[in-house]
């Protein structure tokens, strides 16, 4: 297709990104930040600034079905603004339901001709999803209804990024009774190759840096067995959370006015769904690297996890961690380290055992993942 | 005399999904009706539901106003307790929502209002070049001021609530984190900083000296910042005779603190103030697809009607209070709170021009609230208590979003929620016709406005629905 063209006219994304008035300074400062959030080394970035100064711009059509547009939200808020600024100028957001300029026909118009030019080459992001009860008549957009509008706009995409846990798993709207069988993008579009980005939302610099991966490496990063990006989703929150020492060391907030609350200690016995949740917010964080929600005190509710709106009150402890015998061994030593201050080091001991059991069935498992 | 009917929608730069049948007669908007076409069934889904767990899903409900629907979810399930949040839990709660509602307002000025202002069709207005700098959708130079602010002042969320949208913090006994002395230093910094943006950009000088602006004219005559820029093409457009309201007004009292709200609750109708009276609320389904009866939304149901009869067009329930349709945002609170220049405005008559420049003085007085309750943060104090949640009991909770008013009304029956019904602020301003056929507030606004003969997305049609900042996500849930 490139080859086709006229050389003049292939517009990259260093000329978009030019124009946008982006020195080149900043540009090379952008390719550096970009290799270090994906977990590339510094020899890399030379490459990345080639591509990008070689490399058509990659369109992107976003869209929106049943959601609450907290997707965008996110994205609009990557924390480094230079990051923030080149992506959304890079990408240009053919089409973008929230954003854009244009409304009714017209805004109906550029997409159509933004699939016609671009035919096969265009990313389709998907923020929330189609219902599909009552022939899609829940969520309808431009009179017709959102699922029409998706395999429309997939049709002729070269890949699919399914933002956030509606798009993905289908989120709380499709808790229980799925009153209009919200349905995540993967059942409805078969044909594509489909990238899940978990999380309600996904963290902004999450999005940002998978899109920048396609447009820069033009492929998908690669991807866990549930169609993840490994670089961001391969380990669980608690693996990497600060408050991790007080779990080993048995030390729990029991309630939430209680002082280990403000001490700061493990949130496990509040519901905290850390230890069964896999996603980068104990890394990465969230609002440019300040917080997530364990800093704030309250526990992880496992956002970016399938079907976490329906596995039972949030506040209530991970029982599913049985298999490692950590429910039984908070209970107990959360009550000596109390209770007991003497006794503490030898619960200690136990429980340091048993992480490291729990470490290698955690290891088992993961790796079995990546095989897969 | 011609008639026409036309659809305008999808709108964009709304959040979620909206679409408007007009009717028109000779070159005007005879009659508008508002429909809502996103359903998700919120109200459905929190049945049978541990009552705790209405405060992670109902925040979902919007990724914009996330803080708003926590706030109300958390004082339904406190007014059940009959226990609240503790003096210092309610200021830190002030401070999450106050700055939620800040970004929201910001955002409507700059990427979904103003942006319409640079659109071709005002080629050759002495204030297009300078429109087309500042507000060019995902280009202007004010949106990305815009962007970057917002971005800096939602860290004070990120300090307190972990994260944004979404955040967890608030609960019906105060907020999961007691911030630390160091934490109420951070916020203060972060709010000088947004008090600078305020200046620079959008109000091109002091705070105060907006918000104390004190009739329609002196707003008229502001000629500073962007806010002086909308004033100016305000005037050229004549938008303050664009989108009448009904001329009532409802606020259910922003910022709920210890001794009383930081805006006050109320109605406002012909220049006389009265109480609100929420036992006087009644949701009308006579227009949306729903079965059932009209009720109040304490003993209210959602059951969707699949088959989508006439005359109904909306998912939209259509609220009423004392059988009113009322207006309600921005506008509505600083009317109720007694605000010199929203009465003046509101003795004038709601218009396009009332509503935005309400939303601008709200801006101005809440970055002063917001500094004056990160000053009265006491880190050694409590920020929460814990509550005993009844097995069997109702409540509901009552609070401001950005867009105005919002309730939850939450009914347990052996520990699980047992009815949980929500009136967002857009369900009571883009509200279908009642039974009486008394239009919703945006659908009487419309009535009246100039059609062109080739415009099919009419422009002062968009500035009219865009004036009341609507949350379609919100609106049905």
């Amino acid at each position: 297709m490139a080859e086709e063209m006229d050389l003049a006219q292939i517009e990259t994304f260093y000329d978009v990104m030019r124009s946008q008035g982006i020195t080149r300074r900043s540009f090379m400062k952008y390719c550096a930040l970009t290799a270090s959030a994906l977990g590339l080394g510094p020899a890399l970035v030379p490459k990345i600034a080639h591509a990008m100064e070689t490399k058509p711009r990659t369109p992107v059509i976003w869209v929106h079905g049943l959601e609450c547009t907290c997707c965008s939200e996110s994205f609009i808020r990557s924390a480094h603004p230079l990051a923030k600024d080149v992506v959304l100028s890079m990408i240009s957001l053919d089409y973008d339901d929230t954003l854009m300029a244009a409304a009714g026909h017209a805004a109906e118009a550029a997409m159509m001709d933004t699939i016609e030019r671009y035919k096969g080459n265009y990313i389709l992001a998907v923020e929330g999803n189609p219902p599909l009860n009552e022939d899609g008549m829940f969520c309808i957009s431009g009179g017709k209804p959102f699922v029409e509008k998706l395999k429309m706009a997939a049709k002729d995409a070269k890949a699919v990024i399914s933002w956030g846990a509606c798009a993905s798993y289908g989120c709380v709207q499709a808790a229980k009774p799925n009153p209009t069988q919200a349905t995540p993008v993967h059942k409805v579009i078969t044909d594509k190759p489909i990238i899940k980005v978990p999380g309600c939302p996904p963290i902004a610099e999450v999005m940002t840096g998978v899109i920048t991966y396609m447009l820069t490496f033009d492929r998908l990063p690669e991807l866990d067995r549930q169609g993840r990006p490994a670089m961001f989703y391969g380990q669980r929150i608690h693996d990497k959370c600060y408050r991790r020492p007080h779990f080993d060391a048995g030390q729990f907030v029991e309630k939430w006015d209680d002082d280990n609350a403000r001490k700061g200690y493990c949130l496990y016995k509040m519901g905290c769904k850390g230890p069964t949740t896999y996603n980068a917010c104990s890394t990465i964080r969230w609002n440019e690297g300040l917080s997530f929600p364990i800093q704030s005190g309250h526990g992880c509710i496992g956002c970016s996890e399938d079907g976490f709106w329906d596995h039972g009150t949030f506040y209530d402890r991970v029982t599913d961690l049985t298999q490692f015998g950590v429910e039984r061994n908070a209970d107990q030593i959360g009550m000596a380290a109390a209770g007991v201050v003497g006794g503490a080091v030898a619960v200690h001991a136990a429980v340091s055992a048993l992480k490291s059991a729990q470490h290698k069935a955690q290891k088992s498992s993961t790796s079995q993942n990546e095989e897969a | 005399m011609t008639k026409r009917s036309l659809i305008v929608g999808p709108f964009n730069r709304v959040e979620g999904d909206l679409e408007i049948r007009l009717e028109i007669a000779d070159g005007h908007v005879a009659a508008a009706y508002a429909n809502a076409p996103l359903f998700r069934g919120f109200e459905m889904m929190m049945l049978g539901k541990d009552p705790m767990d209405a405060l992670t899903i109902t925040p979902r409900i919007c990724g914009i106003c996330s803080i708003s629907q926590s706030a109300a979810a958390a004082r339904a399930l406190g007014q059940i307790a009959g226990q609240g949040q503790t003096s210092q839990g309610a200021l830190a709660s002030a401070i999450l929502h106050g700055v939620e509602n800040m970004c929201d307002h910001l955002t409507h000025f700059n990427l979904f209002f103003c942006a319409d202002f640079a659109r071709p069709a005002y080629h050759g207005r002495s204030w297009h070049d300078r429109a087309q700098a500042r507000f060019t959708a995902m280009e202007g130079s004010a949106i990305r001021a815009c962007v970057e602010a917002r971005a800096e002042i939602l860290h004070i969320v990120g300090l307190l609530g972990g994260k944004w949208p979404h955040t967890l913090a608030i609960q019906p006994g105060g907020v999961t984190r007691a911030p630390s002395a160091r934490d109420r230093i951070r916020m203060a910094s972060t709010l000088s900083a947004f008090r600078r943006y305020l200046e620079t950009t959008l109000f091109g000088a002091p705070v105060e000296a907006f918000a104390e602006l004190s009739s329609a004219q002196a707003l008229r005559d502001w000629s500073r910042g962007d806010a002086g820029l909308f004033m100016e093409i305000a005037a050229d457009l004549d938008l303050s005779a664009m989108g009448p309201g009904p001329g009532r007004y409802l606020s259910f009292g922003a910022y709920p603190l210890a001794d009383s709200r930081a805006f006050a609750p109320g109605i406002w109708q012909g220049g006389a103030s009265a109480p609100v009276n929420s036992a006087a609320i009644r949701e009308d389904l006579s227009h949306a697809w729903m079965h059932g009866a009209a009720a109040h939304p304490a003993q209210g149901a959602t059951h969707p009607d699949e088959d989508m009869k006439a005359p109904a067009y909306s998912w939209c329930k259509a609220p009423r209070l004392n059988g009113q349709s009322y207006e309600t945002g921005a506008l509505a609170r600083q009317i109720i709170d007694g605000h010199p220049a929203a009465l003046d405005l509101a003795q004038q008559g709601a218009s396009v021009f009332a509503r935005v420049a309400g939303r601008l003085l709200e801006v101005a007085r809440t970055q002063i609230l917001l500094e004056s309750w990160v000053a009265a943060l006491k880190p050694e104090e409590r920020f929460i208590q814990e509550i005993q949640l009844p097995k069997t009991g109702s409540g509901e909770g009552l609070v401001e979003a950005a867009r105005g008013a919002l309730g939850h009304w939450i009914s347990l029956r052996e520990g699980k929620i047992s009815a949980y019904q929500i009136i967002a602020p857009t369900t009571w301003n883009f509200s279908p016709r009642d039974e009486s056929g008394c239009p919703g507030p945006v659908e009487a606004a419309l009535v009246g406005a100039p059609v062109g003969a080739g415009e099919d997305t009419p422009l002062t049609v968009q500035h009219i629905v865009r004036s009341f900042d609507p949350c379609m996500v919100c609106t049905v849930h």
